[in-house]
C-alpha cells in the first residue's frame, strides 16, 4: 500500500508470521501491516473468513504479539523486534488448513458446530469431538506464564466531574466545569485529548489549563449507578485506574456503521475513523483506489483523504450502494455505476456507542433495561444525538454478516425469525451474535435493524441485549490491580 | 383466544433448567397437560447466567447422594432427552490451599466412596498433570472427579426445551404469573394477569423468586433472593481441562468449549436485588486467576454479568411439597441447580406423580429448618462461615 509523503523516514523492523516486515516509526501495528498490503489480520470464528482493520468489528485486528494473545493491533504502537502472529490458524498462517471451514454451507455451522445430535454426549466420540472443537474455538494461543507476578497497581481518584473523551464536546464540557472551580479529570483513548476529533474538524476547542487530562485510556465501565467511573490504559501490563465523580460527562461521539449487505465484512472495508488514522497518524494510504461512502461526510472524509495524497476514486451516499465485490478483500462498489476499488472507506450513519451509558443506568431483575434518565451522567455532543438509521443493502441479504466475528449470517438470524423468534436475547443466545470481543456494537444494532426490515415496526421495537461490561476489556493482570480499591457494597 | 389454556395437570412456575427438568419428568411419566410459565425469556435466569460446572461429590452424604444421582443423569442426558445436552464429562477438580479445608477434603473422600461417587485424591504430580497451568505451590490438596464436568447453558436449556414440547408440554416465556389460588387448603389455580388456568398441583420453580411466588399462594418459603456475578476472558486455546472450584477463595471456573475462561467468586455483600455488575467481584475473581493461574495475567476479561438465586438458611436446595398448603410443590433455595437439575427433576417428577419422595430429595425437605434439621455442607464455593 502506498506511504504517504508526511511519513517519517526511520524504520522499524518486526515479524509477521516469522516473515521480516519493515514499518515506520509513528505506526501502529495494524497501519505497518497495512502499509505492507498485508489487509487480512485475523480470521472468523466458524468459517476462517479473511478479516482486517474495520473499525467496526474488533475480531479483524486482533493478533498475538510476543506472547500477548487478542492484542488490537489498530492501538498497538510498533517497535522494533515485535513478534506477531495471526491467530486461529493451524498449523501455521502460511498454510492455514483451519479456512477449508470457510467450504463449508453456512446451514451447518449454525450456532456453531454444536447443536448436532450426531455426536450425542455421553460417549467417547463426544469428548473426542468436543476437545477438537475447544482448540478450533479457542482462536489464540494459550498464553505462557509471565516472569512478572505482581499486578500492576491500580489507582483511585475522586474528582468533581469526569469527562470522558476529548473531542470538541468533551473539551468544551471539562472547561465549563473547570471555570465553575471544579476538579475535573478528562481521560481519552488517544495520548492527547481529541486525537481523533482533530483527524475529522482540523482544529478543536481550547481546553482549559485547569482541567487535569489523562490520555491513553480507555472508559471501560461505569458501576454504582454512576458512583465509579473505570478506565485502563491500553497496554494491559500498565495499572488501570478507579475514578469517584460526582459527575460525569460523556463524550463518547458517534462512529460509523457499515451498512448491512454482503462484502462489508471484507477485508479493506473500515470506518471514517480508522481510514483518517492510517493517513494523518501513520501516514499509510488506506487503499490504492479509496471510495468514500457517507450520509454528508463522504464529500469532507475524501478532502482529507485527498489532501494527504490518498487517491480517492468516488464518493457516493452510502444509501446509493448497490454492492461490494470481492472474495478475499474489497475489488469494488457497485452504486449507479461500477467503482473498482481496494478500499471502502464509510462516513455514516453515524451511530453513538450506547455500551457506558447503559451501565450508568440499566436496571432490573428479569432483563436489565435502560433507565429513563441518568441521575449524575449527562451525555455532551455527537454521544446525545440520535442515531442515523443502519442502512441495509438493497440485493439479496442472505450472506450478509449480522456478526462478522462470529459468522452470523442474515440467513442464520431469519432461519430463527421463521421459527417465530424475534426476541433479541433469545437470538443473541441461539447464534452467539454479539458475543465476541466487541461485545454487541455494533452487530445488534444491525440485528434489529434486520429485524425491522424483515418483521415490521422499528428497530427501536426489538430494543438490544443487555450490554455487559467491561467495554473494551482490561486485562485480568489491571483488573487484579484495582483489587481492593472499591469496598463491597455491605 | 388466549395463549393459555383453560386448566392444566401441573403449572410449572419457572422455565429455567428446573421447571423445565421436572416439567419433562412429568410427561416422561404419563402426566398429561403439564404447563410451564415464565416471567422472563428464555435462558433469561440463573440457567443462562451460571458457572455451569457440573460434580457429584460434596462434603455432607446428602448433598452428595443427591448430586451423585444427578450428575449419573446428566451422563446419560443426551439418551434420556433424545438432543445433543454437551455434557462434557472433563472432569471436576476441588482445591484446597489452607490446612482446614485439606482436612476437610479427607471427609469429603470417605463420603464419596460411602456413598458411589468416583473421587480421588491428588498429589503433587497429579495436581501438576491434569491442571499444568495452576501455581502448583499454593494447592495444600486437590480431589478430582473422574465424572465432574461442563455443559453450555444453551445447549441443556435447548435440549429439554424441545424434548418437553416433543411430549407435549407447553412453555410460555413473558409469562408472569400474577396470582395462585387457593381452595379448601388446596392449590386451585394460577392466574397470568386476567387468564385464569385451573390446576390439580403448582411447582415453584422460579429461582430468586420462588419466595415471591410463595407469597402470591400465601405462604412463606425460608431464605432471600441474593445476586452474584460471574465474567468471561476473551478465548484461548485449552489451558484448563477440568471445572474447578477453589475453596478457600469461593472462587468457581472453566474454561468453555468456546475457549473463555468463566468463572466468579463470592463477594459477601448486602442482598441487593439487580442484575447490574459491581467492580468488587471482577477484581476479586481476575486476583483469583492471577494467583492461582499466572498465564491469564495479559488475557482480556470480555464480559461480566450478574445473575439472581434464591439463597436458603442452610444453601441446600428446597424440595418436596409445601407443608402448609396441599399440591404446592417446591424446587428452590438452589446455588447449585444447574448440576442439580436433571435429578432434581426425575426426582420430583416421581414425587408428583406417584406421591414417593426419594431418599435422595427427602432431606432437603421444605420444613427441614422448622424441624430443626439443616443440611450442613462445607464442599461449596458459597460464605458458610
Amino acid at each position: 500500500m502506498q506511504r504517504l509523503s508526511h511519513a517519517r523516514p526511520a524504520r522499524v523492523a518486526f515479524t509477521w508470521n516469522g516473515h521480516a516486515i519493515e514499518g515506520r516509526e509513528g505506526d501502529t501495528v495494524g497501519a505497518a501491516l497495512h502499509a505492507a498490503s498485508i489487509t487480512t489480520l485475523g480470521r472468523s470464528r466458524k468459517h476462517h473468513r479473511p478479516i482486517g482493520l474495520s473499525g467496526s468489528f474488533v475480531s479483524g485486528s486482533l493478533a498475538t504479539v510476543d506472547t500477548r494473545p487478542n492484542v488490537r493491533l489498530d492501538r498497538e504502537p510498533l517497535a522494533a523486534g515485535l513478534t506477531v502472529r495471526m491467530q486461529n490458524t493451524w498449523p501455521s498462517a502460511d498454510l492455514n488448513l483451519l479456512s477449508l471451514a470457510r467450504l463449508l454451507p453456512a446451514r451447518m455451522t449454525y450456532a456453531g458446530f454444536e447443536h448436532t445430535n450426531l455426536m450425542p454426549s455421553g460417549t467417547r466420540r463426544f469428548e473426542v469431538w468436543e476437545k477438537l472443537l475447544r482448540f478450533m474455538a479457542g482462536v489464540a494461543d494459550a498464553p505462557s506464564a509471565p516472569n512478572e507476578r505482581t499486578a500492576p497497581k491500580g489507582a483511585r481518584v475522586a474528582v468533581d466531574t469526569v469527562v470522558v473523551a476529548g473531542g470538541p464536546a468533551g473539551r468544551i464540557a471539562a472547561s465549563a466545569a473547570a471555570q465553575r472551580g471544579e476538579r475535573v479529570m478528562l481521560i481519552s483513548r488517544g495520548s492527547t485529548p481529541g486525537e481523533s476529533a482533530a483527524r475529522m474538524v482540523g482544529s478543536l476547542p481550547e481546553l482549559d489549563h485547569r482541567v487535569e487530562t489523562r490520555g491513553g485510556l480507555e472508559a471501560f465501565g461505569i458501576y454504582r449507578d454512576g458512583a465509579f467511573v473505570a478506565a485502563a490504559p491500553l497496554d494491559g501490563r500498565v495499572g488501570a485506574l478507579v475514578i469517584a465523580p460526582k459527575k460525569i460527562v460523556l463524550a463518547t461521539g458517534r462512529r460509523s456503521c457499515p451498512p448491512l449487505m454482503p462484502g462489508a465484512d471484507l477485508p479493506g472495508v473500515m470506518d471514517a475513523a480508522t481510514a483518517l488514522s492510517l493517513a494523518v497518524d501513520c501516514a499509510v494510504a488506506p487503499g490504492m483506489q479509496v471510495a468514500v461512502i457517507g450520509t454528508g461526510a463522504e464529500i469532507e472524509v475524501a478532502r482529507r483523504l485527498r489532501d494527504l495524497g490518498v487517491h480517492v476514486v468516488a464518493t457516493a451516499p452510502t444509501q446509493s450502494l448497490r454492492r461490494i465485490t470481492g472474495h478475499n478483500a474489497v475489488t469494488g462498489i457497485e452504486t449507479d455505476r461500477l467503482i473498482t476499488c481496494d478500499a471502502l472507506v464509510h462516513a455514516g450513519p453515524w451511530r453513538p456507542d450506547p455500551a457506558l451509558a447503559f451501565m450508568a443506568g440499566c436496571d432490573g431483575l428479569l432483563q436489565l433495561r435502560d433507565a429513563p434518565h441518568l441521575s449524575g451522567v449527562s451525555l455532551a455532543g455527537g454521544a446525545g444525538d440520535a442515531a442515523e438509521p443502519i442502512i441495509l443493502g438493497p440485493g439479496p441479504r442472505d450472506a450478509a454478516f449480522v456478526c462478522p466475528c462470529m459468522d452470523v449470517t442474515v440467513a442464520e438470524i431469519l432461519h430463527h425469525v421463521r421459527r417465530g423468534e424475534t426476541d433479541v436475547e433469545v437470538l443473541k443466545r441461539l447464534t452467539a451474535c454479539g458475543m465476541g470481543p466487541c461485545q454487541g456494537v455494533p452487530c445488534w444494532d444491525q440485528l434489529a435493524a434486520l429485524l425491522a426490515e424483515e418483521v415490521g415496526g422499528a428497530p427501536a421495537d426489538y430494543g438490544h441485549p443487555t450490554y455487559r461490561g467491561p467495554r473494551r476489556g482490561l486485562t485480568v493482570a489491571q483488573a487484579a490491580g484495582l483489587d481492593g480499591l472499591v469496598e463491597p457494597d455491605r | 383466544m388466549s395463549r393459555y389454556p383453560k386448566r392444566a395437570s401441573v403449572v410449572v412456575v419457572g422455565g429455567g433448567i428446573q421447571g423445565l427438568s421436572c416439567a419433562f419428568n412429568l410427561a416422561l411419566r404419563g402426566v398429561g397437560g403439564v404447563v410451564v410459565l415464565d416471567a422472563g425469556y428464555w435462558q433469561g435466569g440463573a440457567s443462562g447466567r451460571n458457572g455451569t460446572l457440573i460434580r457429584g461429590g460434596f462434603a455432607s452424604p446428602e448433598w452428595t447422594r443427591f448430586f451423585g444421582h444427578s450428575n449419573q443423569c446428566w451422563m446419560n442426558l443426551a439418551k434420556t432427552l433424545g438432543h445433543n445436552p454437551m455434557f462434557t464429562r472433563r472432569g471436576y477438580a476441588m482445591i484446597a490451599e489452607t490446612p482446614k479445608t485439606a482436612a476437610m477434603f479427607e471427609g469429603a473422600l470417605k463420603v464419596h466412596a460411602e456413598n458411589g461417587v468416583t473421587s480421588r485424591r491428588l498429589d503433587d504430580a497429579g495436581v501438576r498433570s491434569v491442571l499444568p497451568a495452576i501455581a502448583a505451590e499454593r494447592v495444600s490438596a486437590a480431589i478430582h472427579f473422574r465424572d465432574g464436568g461442563v455443559a453450555p447453558h444453551h445447549a441443556p436449556m435447548k435440549a429439554y426445551l424441545a424434548a418437553c414440547r416433543a411430549r407435549g408440554v407447553q412453555v410460555h416465556y413473558r409469562s408472569k404469573v400474577t396470582g395462585i389460588e387457593t381452595a379448601n387448603g388446596c392449590v386451585s389455580a394460577v392466574m397470568v394477569g386476567d387468564h385464569r388456568i385451573d390446576a390439580d398441583a403448582v411447582l415453584i420453580a422460579a429461582g430468586a423468586f420462588s419466595t415471591e411466588m410463595a407469597k402470591l399462594a400465601g405462604v412463606s418459603l425460608a431464605g432471600y433472593p441474593m445476586r452474584i456475578e460471574a465474567m468471561a476472558l476473551e478465548p484461548t486455546r485449552p489451558m484448563i481441562g477440568p471445572a474447578l472450584a477453589l475453596i478457600d477463595r469461593l472462587a468457581y471456573m472453566h474454561q468453555t468449549g468456546r475457549g473463555e475462561v468463566v468463572g466468579g467468586i463470592e463477594v459477601p455483600e448486602r442482598p441487593r436485588p439487580s442484575l447490574k455488575t459491581d467492580l468488587p467481584v471482577m477484581t476479586g475473581t481476575a486476583k483469583v486467576y492471577f494467583e492461582m493461574f499466572p498465564a491469564l495475567a495479559q488475557v482480556r476479561i470480555m464480559r461480566h454479568w450478574g445473575g439472581m438465586l434464591h439463597i436458603s438458611p442452610d444453601y441446600g436446595p428446597l424440595l418436596g411439597p409445601h407443608p402448609a398448603l396441599r399440591d404446592l410443590w417446591i424446587t428452590a433455595g438452589w446455588s447449585y441447580g444447574y448440576s442439580g437439575a436433571p435429578g432434581a427433576g426425575d426426582l420430583m417428577g416421581k414425587a408428583i406423580a406417584t406421591g414417593q419422595i426419594d431418599d435422595r430429595m427427602a432431606p432437603f425437605a421444605v420444613d427441614r429448618f422448622d424441624r430443626g434439621k439443616p443440611v450442613r455442607e462445607l464442599g461449596i464455593v458459597l460464605a458458610t462461615d
